[in-house]
C-alpha cells in the first residue's frame, strides 16, 4: 500500500506541476511562438481572467461559465491592446518587451487603485480525496485533465481548422498570405486575442486556488517564460515536452531542496537551453527528425 | 533611418599623441553636444550642482546624492544597449553582487586607512569580472536579440532567489552574515582618512560632492571612449554585426568587453548604494529592480550618453516625487511613459528633445 | 606564389540539399575571375564557404599557402581577404567617413588612417559626401562606398557577390573600370555575377557552377561557345 501511495504522490506532484506549466504558458507560447512578441503583460491577462472569473462566479454563474467569461474578457482586452499598441511593434521585438512591460505596470497598479489590494476570491471546489495518509485536492486532478484537453484543443485548432491553417501560414509567410488575399492584420489581432484569452483561461482555472491580488500574475510569469523559451516556437513539439521535463525538474528540486531551489533550477534550465539548444526543444526535435 | 547623432561636422584634427588625442575625443560623432555653447552649458550645470548644497539642507542634498548613485548603472546600460545594441535585463545582477561585495569586504577589513575605498574598487572589479564571464558565455555562445534579455534576467533572478535563502547563521563570509531576505547591513560608509578624525561619508553634503565628481569623471571618460575607435566598432556591431565581422573584427570580443564595462558601472552603482545606505538586500536583484534601469534608459534616451545621463536623473527624480506625492499613480505614470516612449519617441524623451533643440539652434543660426 | 586560393574537394549539404559537391578550384594570383551559373547553382554558398560563414562537411581551403578551413570569418579577413556582398553592407546610420574609419581602423591609426580615408574618398568619388549618413546615399554610391571599405586596407583577394546588382549601365561600367584599376594594383578579384556584359568587361576567365559542382572553366569566349553551358542556362530557365 505504501508503494502505491508514494507512487500516486509522485505522479500527482508531476501532474500538478505539468498542468501549471502547460496552462499558464499556452497563451504566451501562442504569442511568442507564432508572432515572436514577448508579452510581459502575460501575467496581467491571467489576472484579468482570474478577477472576472471570481467576480462572475460570486455573482452566481456556475464555475465553468465563469471561467469562460474570464477567458473571453481577457481575449477582448488582448485584442484592444493589439490594435492600439502591439500592432506598431511587429518589427521591433525589443521595443515590444518594453511596451508590454509598461502595460503590465499600468494594469497591476490600475487594478490596485480601482479594486484595492485584494478582492474576494472563490473557494476550491470538489474537495479532496485521501490516498495513503495524505489528502489530495481533486480540483487539481481536474486541472491536469484540463491541461491535456487544452493541448488537444489547440492541436485541433491549429492543424484541423481553417483559421489555424491560415494563422500558421500568415505567421510563417505574411507577404505570401497577403498575396493570397488574407487580411493579415485581422489574423494577427485574432492570434494575439487567442493568446490573451488562453492567459485569461489560465487565470480562470487557477482562480479557485489563489487569492485575488493585483500582482497575482507574477506567480505565473517566470514559469511561463521558462517553459516557452525552453520549448521553442512550436507548442506541441516544444512547449508540451518542455513542460513535462521542467515539471520533473521543478517537482524534484522542490521536494529535495525546497521551493527556492525549484525556482533556481528552472532559471538555470533556461540559461543552459538557450546556450546549448538555441531554438529550444522544438528546433532540436525538428533537426532530430531529419 | 535618420541618424540621431548630430551630423559629423567635426573636422578630423591632425594626429595627436597621448592626452591631447584623448581630449579631442570628448567630442565626436557618437555623442551629442558640440562646440562652445554646449560645453559652456555643461560647465554651468556642474557649477550649479556644486553650489546646490549651499541652498538646501543636508537631508535633501543626501537625497540628490542618492539619485546620482544610480546614474552609473544607467550609463552602463546606455553603453551596452544604446551603443552596443544588446538589451540586458540583468544589470541589477552586477549591482547586487558588487553591493554585497562591498559589504563583505568592508565588514571584514574595516574602514581604517581608507580601506573602504579598496572595498569599493574590489566590488566594482567583482561586478565587472562577473559581467565579463556572463558576456563570454552569451556572446561566444552566439546568443543574441531577445535571448540576451532572457538570459540576463534569469541570471539576476537566480542571484536574487539564491541570496534570499541565505538566512541562517551558516551563511557568512568572514565576519559578514548574508542574512537572506532581510539583507546585509552594518557595513561602514565610505570613509576618508583624515588627521584629527576620519570623515565618514554618510548620506549628506560630503558624499554629494564625492558622487558629483565621480559622475562628471565617468561621463567624460565615457564620452572619450565612445568617440574612440572602440566606440565606432560598438556602433557598427549594433548596426550590422555580420558586416562588422566581415571587416575583420571579432565582434564577440568587443561585445563581451562592452558588457563587462556595463557590468562594472552597474557594480559601481551597487557598491555606492550600499555605502550610501549601509544596506543591501536580495530585492535589489529582483524583477522590479531589474526593469528600472530599462525604464530610465528607454525613457531618457539610449542612443546618446548625455541623454542617458540627463534622462535617467530626470526619471529617477520624477519617479521619487511621484511616489511621495501621488504614490499609487507613480507606477501607472511610469507604465504610461514606457508605452508612450516606445510608440512616440522610441529614441527616448530626453534624446528626442535634445535632438529638436539641436536642430532648432542650427536653423536659427542660419 | 602563383596560386592565391586553392579549394580542394569541398563538400557541403544543408538538410537534403547539396550546395557544394567535390569542388576543386584554384585561383591564380592577380587574376580577375568570375563565377557564373544559373540560379541555385551554389555560387553564393561557395562564397560563404570561402568566407567561413559555414563550415564545409569535408575538403580544404588554402589561402596564400595557409590552410584556412577551420579559421573563423574575421580571422580570414585579417589575412588579406576582403568581401563585398550583394546587399550593401554599409552602416546606414553612420556617416561615410565613419564607415571608412570602421573599415580601416584596426589596420591603421592616426595620420595614415586619415590619409587612407581621403584616398578612398577620391577613388570612390565620395569626397563631397563625407558627412552624409550612408543610408542617404544613392544605391550606386552605397555600392562604391562598400567597395571602398573593402579595398582601403589593400587586401590580397577581393571577393564580390553580384557587385553591379541594381546599378545603371553607366554605374556598371564605372564599377568595371574601378575593378580593373584595383586589379592593376595587385588585388586578385573573384566575383559572382549574372550580368554577362559586366563579366565580359572585367573577367579574364570564368568558372561555371551547376548544381553545386564545377561544370566548366575557361575563358569567356570558350564558355559562350560551349553548348553544355548554354544548355544549363536554358534548361534552368525552362523549370
Amino acid at each position: 500500500m505504501d508503494v502505491v501511495a508514494a507512487l500516486f504522490s509522485t505522479v500527482y506532484q508531476f501532474g500538478d506541476a505539468f498542468a501549471f506549466l502547460v496552462i499558464s504558458c499556452a497563451g504566451l507560447a501562442v504569442i511568442f511562438g507564432m508572432m515572436g512578441i514577448i508579452n510581459l503583460a502575460h501575467g496581467e491577462f491571467i489576472m484579468c481572467g482570474a478577477y472576472v472569473t471570481a467576480a462572475t462566479a460570486r455573482a452566481g454563474l456556475p464555475l465553468p461559465l465563469a471561467i469562460a467569461c474570464g477567458a473571453l474578457a481577457a481575449a477582448a482586452v488582448g485584442m484592444v491592446v493589439e490594435r492600439t499598441v502591439i500592432r506598431h511593434l511587429y518589427h521591433r521585438p525589443l521595443d515590444s518587451i518594453i511596451a508590454t512591460w509598461g502595460i503590465s505596470l499600468i494594469a497591476t497598479q490600475g487594478v490596485l487603485i480601482v479594486l484595492g489590494p485584494t478582492m474576494q476570491g472563490i473557494g476550491t471546489p470538489l474537495g479532496s480525496m485521501a490516498v495513503g495518509d495524505r489528502s489530495y485536492s481533486i480540483y487539481r486532478l481536474v486541472l491536469f485533465a484540463a491541461s491535456i484537453g487544452l493541448l488537444a484543443s489547440l492541436y485541433l485548432l491549429f492543424y484541423r481548422t481553417r483559421f489555424g491553417v491560415i494563422a500558421r501560414a500568415t505567421i510563417q509567410r505574411p507577404a505570401m498570405a497577403r498575396a493570397l488575399g488574407v487580411d493579415t492584420r485581422r489574423v494577427y489581432g485574432l492570434t494575439f486575442g487567442l493568446g490573451a484569452g488562453l492567459a485569461g483561461l489560465a487565470g480562470g482555472l487557477y482562480a479557485p486556488t489563489m487569492t485575488m491580488v493585483p500582482t497575482m500574475g507574477a506567480t505565473f510569469i517566470v514559469e511561463s517564460f521558462v517553459t516557452v523559451v525552453v520549448g521553442g516556437t512550436d507548442i506541441f513539439m516544444g512547449a508540451a515536452p518542455a513542460a513535462a521535463i521542467l515539471a520533473v525538474i521543478r517537482a524534484g528540486l522542490t521536494a529535495w531542496y525546497g521551493q527556492l531551489f525549484g525556482q533556481i533550477g528552472l532559471l538555470v534550465a533556461v540559461i543552459v537551453v538557450i546556450r546549448v539548444l538555441p531554438g529550444g526543444l522544438s528546433a532540436f526535435i525538428r533537426r532530430w527528425q531529419r | 533611418m535618420s541618424s540621431l547623432n548630430s551630423p559629423d561636422t567635426t573636422a578630423r584634427p591632425p594626429a595627436r599623441r597621448g592626452p591631447r588625442k584623448w581630449l579631442a575625443r570628448l567630442e565626436g560623432p557618437q555623442t551629442m553636444g558640440h562646440g562652445p555653447a554646449f560645453w559652456a552649458a555643461a560647465v554651468l550645470v556642474i557649477l550649479a550642482a556644486a553650489a546646490y548644497p549651499q541652498f538646501a539642507n543636508d537631508f535633501t542634498v543626501g537625497n540628490v546624492a542618492y539619485f546620482m548613485v544610480w546614474t552609473f548603472m544607467a550609463m552602463g546600460l546606455g553603453v551596452v544597449w544604446g551603443y552596443g545594441g544588446a538589451l540586458s535585463f540583468g544589470q541589477t545582477a552586477f549591482f547586487g553582487l558588487a553591493g554585497y561585495g562591498y559589504g563583505v569586504v568592508s565588514i571584514n577589513i574595516g574602514s581604517a586607512f581608507g580601506l573602504t575605498w579598496l572595498a569599493l574598487v574590489l566590488a566594482v572589479a567583482l561586478g565587472g569580472a562577473f559581467a565579463l564571464l556572463i558576456g563570454y558565455f552569451m556572446f561566444y555562445g552566439r546568443i543574441k536579440g531577445v535571448f540576451i534579455g532572457i538570459v540576463t534576467l534569469s541570471v539576476t533572478l537566480v542571484l536574487e532567489t539564491f541570496m534570499a535563502q541565505t538566512a541562517g547563521p551558516q551563511w557568512r563570509i568572514g565576519d559578514a552574515r548574508l542574512n537572506g531576505f532581510n539583507g546585509m547591513s552594518g557595513m561602514p560608509p565610505l570613509t576618508v582618512p583624515w588627521p584629527g578624525g576620519d570623515i565618514l561619508l554618510y548620506s549628506g553634503t560630503a558624499l554629494y560632492y564625492v558622487l558629483l565628481a565621480m559622475v562628471v569623471l565617468v561621463y567624460l571618460g565615457l564620452r572619450m571612449l565612445l568617440n574612440a575607435p572602440f566606440g565606432n566598432v560598438l556602433v557598427a556591431i549594433r548596426e550590422n554585426p555580420e558586416r562588422t565581422e566581415m571587416l575583420g573584427y571579432d565582434i564577440r570580443f568587443y561585445q563581451m568587453l562592452a558588457f563587462g564595462l556595463g557590468g562594472a558601472l552597474a557594480g559601481l552603482s551597487g557598491a555606492l548604494y550600499t555605502a550610501w545606505g549601509q544596506y543591501i538586500t536580495p530585492s535589489s536583484m529582483g524583477l522590479t529592480a531589474a526593469a528600472l534601469p530599462i525604464v530610465w534608459v528607454a525613457v531618457g534616451g539610449r542612443r546618446d550618453i548625455t541623454a542617458t545621463l540627463l534622462g535617467s536623473l530626470l526619471v529617477i527624480a520624477g519617479f521619487q516625487s511621484l511616489t511621495i506625492y501621488g504614490s499609487q499613480y507613480a507606477l501607472v505614470v511610469m507604465g504610461g511613459l514606457l508605452v508612450f516612449t516606445v510608440l512616440v519617441t522610441p529614441d527616448g524623451l530626453v534624446a528626442t528633445a535634445m535632438d529638436r533643440i539641436g536642430r532648432l539652434s542650427r536653423k536659427m543660426r542660419r | 606564389m602563383t596560386r592565391i586560393l586553392e579549394v580542394s574537394k569541398l563538400n557541403k549539404s544543408f538538410g537534403g540539399v547539396t550546395v557544394a559537391r567535390e569542388i576543386d578550384f584554384t585561383l591564380e594570383t592577380g587574376a580577375m575571375h568570375c563565377l557564373i551559373g544559373p540560379n541555385g547553382a551554389g555560387k553564393s554558398s561557395f562564397f560563404r564557404l570561402l568566407l567561413g560563414e559555414h563550415a564545409p562537411d569535408s575538403g580544404t581551403i588554402t589561402f596564400c599557402g595557409e590552410d584556412i578551413t577551420t579559421l573563423r570569418s574575421f580571422q580570414r579577413i585579417r589575412r588579406g581577404i576582403s568581401v563585398k556582398f550583394q546587399v550593401p553592407g554599409i552602416f546606414k546610420a553612420l556617416s561615410v567617413r565613419q564607415n571608412l574609419e570602421v573599415a580601416f581602423q584596426h589596420h591603421l591609426h592616426g595620420a595614415s588612417l586619415g590619409d587612407t580615408v581621403r584616398r578612398v574618398l577620391e577613388f570612390t568619388n565620395l569626397t563631397g559626401a563625407v558627412t552624409t549618413p550612408a543610408g542617404e546615399l544613392s544605391h550606386g554610391q552605397q555600392q562604391w562606398l562598400e567597395i571602398g571599405m573593402a579595398v582601403g586596407v589593400e587586401p590580397k583577394l577581393l571577393l564580390l557577390d553580384e557587385p553591379t546588382a541594381g546599378m545603371s549601365p553607366d554605374e556598371t561600367r564605372k564599377t568595371g573600370d574601378m575593378l580593373h584599376d584595383l586589379n592593376g594594383r595587385g588585388i586578385t578579384i573573384l566575383a559572382v555575377e549574372h550580368d554577362m556584359a559586366f563579366v565580359q568587361q572585367i573577367a579574364h576567365s570564368v568558372t561555371v557552377l551547376h548544381m553545386g559542382a564545377i561544370f566548366a572553366e575557361g575563358s569567356i569566349a570558350e564558355m559562350t561557345a560551349h553548348p553544355g553551358v548554354q544548355e544549363i542556362y536554358l534548361g534552368a530557365a525552362d523549370d
